[in-house]
């Protein structure tokens, strides 16, 4: 019925309803945007521009504050180290999280939902109340300040995130695929990697972006099991905003967590045509 | 090519139990068609076949081999699914390479039995698309293509053409017939199309609610019919049916008291009867059980007549034209051995009593 009527209904309120769009998402992106923009503008900023009031838009931009805080050799190495950190946990919970959901979409297992639900509920455990028993853990191991363990640490939340996500998006997939597959000469698990993989590609590339971007930022548990060698970026922000000694470094501040916001942008344009598909087309039917 | 046996097979998820006790002997070669309703277990049938699930009780013997346990890749089985299934990443040649490539065939060998598949379907000029640039029937050849390069023993098909549009399920329903017959490869094939079941296959099974209301070849079926489900699931339009008590032998009294005379000269085992007669066996005469024209819908080569009668609706189907009017009211004949009676209530495992060697109504 629908069908019949919205061609003109469409045309009746396309253009005015066309603008109407446009300007909203003009307003929402710049309500979004704003405060990056405003950060990116305080961190090229001079000391003696950043509390001028009312605030100036138009200053000479200095990339003093970026010069000064690289040539400081430990942003550039948590730089690399959120990177490893991102990067490991990341890909590793992509891997486990893509099976463990596969299994919960497709494996006929008794409380298959129950068991996922369970995992899922793990991650309404406040992560503070996590951090301690794990800092405690890592120090018997001997394992505090090193990716490794934050790797793992990030896991525990990334898992149950990517399976839960993976799980729905294997679930919109026609279970014939990997049954046609098994039928012609694959496993289970052949049917997997050679079937249902390569047909999730955008889905998993998506989840491992967002996994990645939370592993990028994460704080807490980075604070309580790394303090030098294996520290991230979010770490050393914490540490210009609550540095009571000298008073917060708005400069110093802003233009690191530029130096955080920029990878993160920039990676997701390259990968913005996987990420829309992947978000966008759950069905890969036919 | 194999033979299939399904002996005494039943299946349950949990406690509760879809098949009760199938059993199946398939010859070599042969084509067979399962019919039947929604849900009364064709499917999960062949799905057991294929090894997609387990087998509750009983054996399934493909050629000489036990493959209860076997997994699907090796009980040497092709299926074709109702939305095909096509690999989409893959394009039409990759798709039906597939399973050779998986059994580690050589690469001249698969390029060379792609090629002989594409072309006896006419898939050559598709072979480097992918499956979303491909209309439905396109995609349904491919699935099949699929299949048959991998020269199977056993072709399974799940409604393969209940995707389609009318007029190319005719098509394809030819493509598949001659196929087989090109190939005499044993073939189970699933369908709630009754039609589809008669013209392709050597021996139609129907099944209803998990266990075989009757199998053999399809005019058999549609001849002597064993029970009021099987007379009225084949055949189209379907059968008129008459309830009613038998009173003086040979008079059938409908709920609303009218008395329609029947064949003399047989016993009846019980008081309650259905009458079966289907549209095409109707004859108009002078004389006979009287029934009032409501509508009439000539086709051409023949002429569908709706009536009433005793409160009931009766379709009749007369080959040509026929100068009856709506309101008009006529009388219907039956020769008495194409008459079907059926004495028990319970569509399912009643028995029939064909009246074979019985005179005139
Ligand atoms: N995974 C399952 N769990 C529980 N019951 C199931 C499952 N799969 C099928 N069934 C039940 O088994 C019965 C037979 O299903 P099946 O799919 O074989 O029917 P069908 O004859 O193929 O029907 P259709 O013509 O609709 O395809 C149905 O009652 C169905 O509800
Ligand atoms: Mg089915």
């Amino acid at each position: 019925m629908t069908s019949i009527a919205s061609p003109i209904l469409k045309r009746r309120s396309g253009r005015l309803g066309h603008k109407v769009r446009i300007a909203a998402g003009v307003i929402v992106s710049l309500i979004f945007l704003f405060p990056i923009y405003w950060m990116v503008l305080t961190s090229l900023k001079q000391p003696v521009d950043i509390f001028t009031t009312p605030p100036t838009f138009f200053f000479e931009p200095t990339i003093a504050t970026y010069v000064e805080y690289f040539r400081r050799a430990d942003i550039s190495r948590r730089l690399i180290n959120t990177i490893i950190v991102a990067a490991g946990s990341g890909v590793l919970s992509i891997i486990v999280g893509s099976m463990a959901g596969y299994a919960l979409a497709r494996v006929r297992i008794r409380g298959a939902t129950t068991m996922g639900l369970l995992i899922l509920l793990s991650r309404g455990v406040p992560p503070i109340a996590l951090a301690v028993p794990m800092f405690l853990v890592a120090r018997k191991l001997g394992l505090t300040d090193k990716h490794i363990t934050l790797i793992l640490a990030y896991c525990t939340f990334l898992i149950p995130y990517v399976m839960w996500l993976m799980r729905s998006f294997f679930i919109s997939l026609p279970r014939e695929l990997e049954e046609s597959a098994m039928i012609d000469g694959c496993s289970r698990y052949g049917a997997f990697l050679k079937i249902i993989v390569p047909i999730s590609l955008p889905g998993l590339l998506s989840t491992l972006i967002f996994s990645m971007i939370l592993a990028w930022e994460e704080l807490l548990f980075a604070l309580v099991l790394t303090n030098r060698y294996a520290s991230t970026i979010p770490v050393a922000i914490a540490g210009i905003a609550g540095d009571t000694i000298n008073g917060a470094n708005w400069g110093a501040l802003t233009a690191v967590g530029t130096i955080t916001v920029v990878p993160v942008v920039i990676f997701a344009l390259l990968v913005q045509k996987w990420l829309i598909r992947g978000l966008a087309d759950g069905a890969t039917k036919g | 090519m194999s033979t299939l046996d399904i002996h005494n097979v039943y299946k349950a998820y949990g406690s509760v139990e879809v098949l009760h006790g199938v059993s199946l002997n398939i010859k070599d070669g042969e084509f067979v068609a399962l019919v039947g309703p929604s849900g009364c277990g064709k499917s999960t049938l062949l799905r057991m076949i294929a090894g997609l699930e387990d087998i509750t009780a009983g054996d399934i013997v493909i050629g000489d081999r036990i493959v209860n346990d076997v997994a699907p890749k090796n009980r040497n089985v092709a299926m074709v699914f109702q939305n095909y299934a096509l690999y989409p990443h893959m394009n039409v040649r990759d798709n039906m390479g597939f399973p050779l490539r998986q059994r580690r065939m050589p690469k001249a060998e698969i390029e060379r039995r792609v090629n002989d598949a594409a072309r006896i379907l006419g898939l050559e000029p598709l072979l480097e698309r992918k499956p979303r640039a491909l209309s439905g029937g396109q995609r349904q050849r491919v699935a099949m293509g699929r299949a048959i390069v991998r020269e199977p023993n056993v072709f399974l098909f799940d409604e393969p053409l209940s995707n389609l549009d009318a007029k190319l399920r005719v098509q394809m329903r030819s493509e598949i017939k001659e196929l087989h017959q090109r190939l005499g490869i044993t073939t189970v094939y699933v369908t709630h199309d009754q039609i589809e079941a008669m013209t392709l296959a050597d021996r139609v099974v129907v099944m209803n609610g998990g266990i075989i209301e009757q199998e053999g070849p399809p005019l058999e079926l549609y001849d002597k019919p064993a029970s009021r489900f099987v007379a009225a699931f084949i055949g189209s339009p379907p059968m008129n049916f008459l309830e009613g008590e038998i009173a003086d032998g040979a008079v059938l009294v409908l709920a609303d008291g009218t008395r329609l005379q029947l064949p003399a000269g047989r016993q009846y085992r019980r008081a309650h009867v259905t009458v079966g007669v289907r549209p095409e066996h109707f004859e108009l005469h002078e004389t006979g059980w009287p029934a009032t024209v409501s509508v009439i819908e000539p086709t051409g080569s023949e002429t569908q007549i709706t009536a009433r009668m005793a409160g009931q609706i009766v379709r009749i189907l007369v080959r040509g034209r026929t100068l009856v009017m709506p309101g008009e009211v006529i009388h219907l004949q039956v020769r008495s051995e194409l008459l079907h009676i059926f004495e028990d209530e319970v569509a399912r495992g009643s028995r029939v009593l064909h009246l074979q060697e019985k005179q005139y109504a």
